[in-house]
């Protein structure tokens, strides 16, 4: 069977590479953005993904479906379900490059209109190419090139044509014009054939998968709650492993593979004797090794938490530790952020930052003369303050930034595939410094992430009196992913920090990638009341606070946390490093 | 009879000569390009009031607002600002883009906003009462707004609210068709580019479209320019220089209209 399987691909394979043109092929890859923005302009659900398609293998009996896909065989097709719209990942049907181009506009304009749970694809689909034709004279003259030419290629594709509606048979090839329903609603669609069926069923299906995704947390907590009882406990996971490795009942006698076990025990216990602090976390908690050691600085600080429900501070409640990491190579700014460095440099240039002009001096460069013809209008020559003079000195902006950077657990997940969320905090904390450093602004660097209110790790990236140099650089890039969000304690502790500062203005910057959670339960409610008490102390101390967020639910919570006009919600990661600078120059103007 | 032309979106109109015959000062928010100056131009004409226009800066003093002595050849002499002007003689008197100005400048406006209606200026001793048709209308766009920029509350709270957004589709083929001249069939494939345009997030573009751009667009079209640059031009450049969002709106405006 396999072996018929492959012979039919190998044939397919060579049939279709004979039919398309590769020189003129266009990728999905080089069109997702400009894709996605199209979408969204067509009035399409801005959640949705899009997607490269994985080959359709399509065999099932005879099936409306086989009917227009042909026996059994594979293809890249359009396609869309809840989630996302899924694209070829190359498409060279035409020989004209302009043409395979407008290919994937047409495929996203038919998926942004076709309704995929139409009973009648094939009608549904003729349906809206009719209305994409005639709503957009632009498509109408693509729409029949490419019909008459693909028609002309694939005689298969007959049925396209309207005068032989009925011919559909085995040997059609699926029109790559047209959109496909998803494998899943292929199934409920042969199963149920009320549309209301469907979307109950739709509706049962999100909830056993949110009830999976609850499920799944759960465990993932209980899982930290061991690790947490094994970090105050290291001798008895050492004597654990001692056992398994001297009890082995089933082989009493003495060989190689008993010593061999020795050896490694020997090396784990000598190993254990001078294991220092960063090394004996890794074990514990299953952290991948690290070149980079943190290193605490003192037992920590304890730090007052608020409870909504007593309405009242718990007193030195949640535990702050301090760590550096040592160790950390110096890095130069990285190649793929000089482009973005320059353009930002570019147009803080044009800020014209440097000079400002002070009026009113008693001496200066120049004579004023609004404030001379003020004087000589004014009724009581001797009331006035006779401050004719002005000069233009250097500005200083006096102002100081602490970024803070929320580096929990979830900021590992990626943005895509090569892309993570810590990924781009780093490159927004390089290039934020980056200009800081142009506008000589002085600032701090913070990152956190907690495990309950025993242990808020509070790192050390660049305090306000060390210069930004490689080494703040290479610190940034060794920040690793750590537990979760305790945002108020971070907040409190970086106010603390802020208020030491001289500067008149004082901004708190906090990046975030959703909402203050940690395991016991600041996860909710409570967390978001402490979270915005923190806030509010914040505030009251003068101090600016203002965040930027790629949560795209933050608009929920964010606006009773912050306020309305201080946070920034981007979607487009990608855009972080770009946008986070340039709300700091909105800001601070 | 008025000679702007203006199309009232809803109940702005009615809103506004109530307000102004009941002295209350008007706030107007709204995007870029939606009418708005265009409305007091109007309004001023149907009640009969001059319009003086300031644009508000961030290097806007309230002397700017006032007025400030000058010098000519027999010493000093006060010269009235917009403001003082339009408190003396009666008429609008509309701030642009007020959020742009800081708000120290703007509190000078308090006593004028409220039961009051009185002008104190400081430099001459003066107060003035103000004119029965004096009247204060100040406009800003939300979209602009940050937090170190924004109304103080005790400023905005002076001031009844209008707020504007782009004209609904059939009001905005209307003002397209006589702002330019063009056929109806081209003001409505404007009108439907900029619907789908508007539907774009704020994190795909930075502002979308404003009627104002549909009508440059459209101003180009009956000059004789092929649709589609006068559209390129018009509306595309205008909007972005991001090249992944010139792609596709270049696309999209090909769609509406063929490039040839």
């Amino acid at each position: 069977m396999d072996q018929k399987v492959g012979q039919f691909w190998d044939r397919y394979v060579t049939k279709k590479a004979s039919r398309f043109y590769e020189k003129s092929q266009i990728s999905f890859e080089d069109k997702a953005k400009s894709l996605k923005i199209f979408y969204h302009l067509l009035g399409g659900d801005k959640a949705k993904e899009l997607h490269i398609t994985d080959k359709r293998f399509l065999k099932t009996s005879r099936t409306l479906l086989e009917k227009f896909s042909g026996k059994g065989k594979s293809f890249f097709l359009a396609w869309q379900d809840d989630k996302a719209l899924y694209f070829p990942a190359t498409l060279a049907y035409f020989e004209d490059k302009k043409l395979n181009d407008m290919h994937y506009y047409w495929l996203c304009a038919m998926l942004s209109h076709v309704n995929i749970n139409s009973h009648n694809i094939i009608n549904e689909n003729k349906k809206m190419a009719n209305f994409l034709i005639h709503k957009y004279p632009g498509f109408q003259d693509f729409y029949k090139n490419a019909e008459e030419f693909l028609l002309g290629k694939y005689p298969e594709l007959s049925y396209i044509n309207p005068l032989s509606e009925d011919l559909i048979d085995d040997n059609s090839y699926p029109n790559p014009l047209w959109i496909y329903p998803s494998v899943s609603n292929y199934t409920t669609l042969l199963d149920f054939n009320d549309e209301e069926e469907i979307s109950r069923q739709d509706g049962k299906k999100d909830k056993t998968e949110e009830l999976k995704m609850k499920k799944k947390a759960e465990q993932i907590d209980d899982d930290k709650e061991t690790d947490g009882l094994l970090l105050f406990l290291p001798e008895s996971l050492m004597s654990l492993m001692e056992q398994v490795n001297v009890d082995r009942q089933e082989n009493d006698s003495f060989d190689e593979d008993a010593l061999y076990n020795a050896e490694d025990l020997d090396e784990i216990t000598l190993g254990k004797k001078d294991a220092n602090l960063a090394s004996r976390i890794k074990m514990d908690l299953d952290i991948s090794a690290n070149s980079a050691e943190d290193y605490p600085l003192g037992k920590g600080y304890f730090r007052d938490e608020w409870d909504y429900k007593k309405e009242s501070y718990l007193k030195n409640y949640v535990c702050i530790k301090p760590y550096i990491s040592l160790h950390v190579e110096p890095l130069p700014l990285p190649k793929r952020l000089e482009k973005m460095m320059k353009q930002i440099q570019a147009e803080l240039d044009l800020m014209e930052l440097d000079r400002i002009k002070i009026d009113n001096l008693p001496y200066g460069d120049e004579i004023n003369l609004d404030s001379w013809i003020d004087y000589k209008g004014h009724q009581n020559h001797s009331n006035h303050p006779q401050r004719f003079f002005q000069s233009y000195k250097k500005k200083t902006r006096d102002m100081a930034t602490l970024i803070l950077a929320d580096i929990s657990l979830s900021t590992e997940s990626g943005i895509t595939q090569d892309i993570r969320v810590i990924d781009m905090i780093k490159d927004s904390l390089m290039v934020f410094s980056e200009s800081l450093q142009k506008l000589q602004d002085s600032f701090g660097i913070y990152a956190f992430s907690s495990i309950r209110n025993k242990k808020v790790n509070f790192h050390i990236i660049k305090n306000f009196k060390e210069k930004y140099s490689d080494l703040v650089r290479g610190r940034i890039d060794a920040i690793k992913p750590g537990y979760y969000t305790r945002l108020g304690a971070a907040i409190r502790e970086s106010a603390k920090i802020l208020q030491k500062q001289q500067s008149a203005n004082k901004l708190l910057l906090i990046l975030s990638d959703g909402k203050p959670n940690d395991v016991d339960r600041y996860d909710g409610r409570y967390g978001i009341e402490d979270t915005k008490k923190a806030i509010e102390e914040v505030k009251q101390k003068g101090i600016i606070p203002f965040c930027i967020t790629i949560d795209i639910e933050a608009k929920e919570y964010l606006p009773y946390l912050f306020g309305k006009n201080s946070f920034a919600v981007i979607r487009d990661a990608k855009k972080l490093p770009k946008v986070v600078t340039e709300i700091y120059m909105n800001l601070t103007k | 009879m008025s000679r702007t032309y203006y199309l009232p979106q809803s109940n702005e109109v009615e809103l506004f000569e109530a307000a102004a015959g009941m002295n209350l000062p008007v706030l107007i928010k709204g995007p870029t390009g939606c009418g708005k100056t265009r409305f007091i131009e109007a309004m001023g004409e149907k009640l009969g009031r001059d319009v003086y226009t300031v644009v508000c800066h961030d290097d806007l003093s309230a002397a700017d607002l006032i007025g400030r002595h000058l010098i000519d050849e027999n010493g000093t002499f006060w010269q009235d600002g917009p403001l003082t002007k339009a408190v003396r003689n009666g008429g609008i008197c509309y701030l642009d883009e007020i959020i742009e100005a800081r708000k120290d400048t703007t509190v000078v406006l308090h006593s004028l906003a409220d039961y009051r209606r009185v002008l104190p200026i400081d430099r001459t001793g003066e107060v003035i009462e103000a004119h029965p048709d004096f009247m204060l209308v100040v406009s800003y766009n939300p979209g602009y707004q940050n937090v170190l920029k924004g109304m103080k509350p005790s400023t905005k709270q002076r001031f009844l609210s209008l707020s504007f957004t782009y004209p609904k589709p059939d009001i905005e083929k209307a003002v397209i068709i006589k702002e330019s001249g063009v056929s109806e069939e081209i003001a409505q494939k404007l009108v439907n580019i900029a619907g789908e345009i508007r539907r774009l997030s704020d994190s795909d573009i930075q502002e979308a479209v404003s009627t104002r751009l549909l009508i440059y667009a459209a101003k180009l079209m009956a000059k004789g320019f092929n649709p589609h640059q006068a559209c390129m031009h018009s509306i595309v450049e205008s909007l972005s220089d991001e090249e992944d969002v010139l792609e596709v709106l270049q696309k999209l405006i090909s769609l509406h209209f063929s490039a040839s």
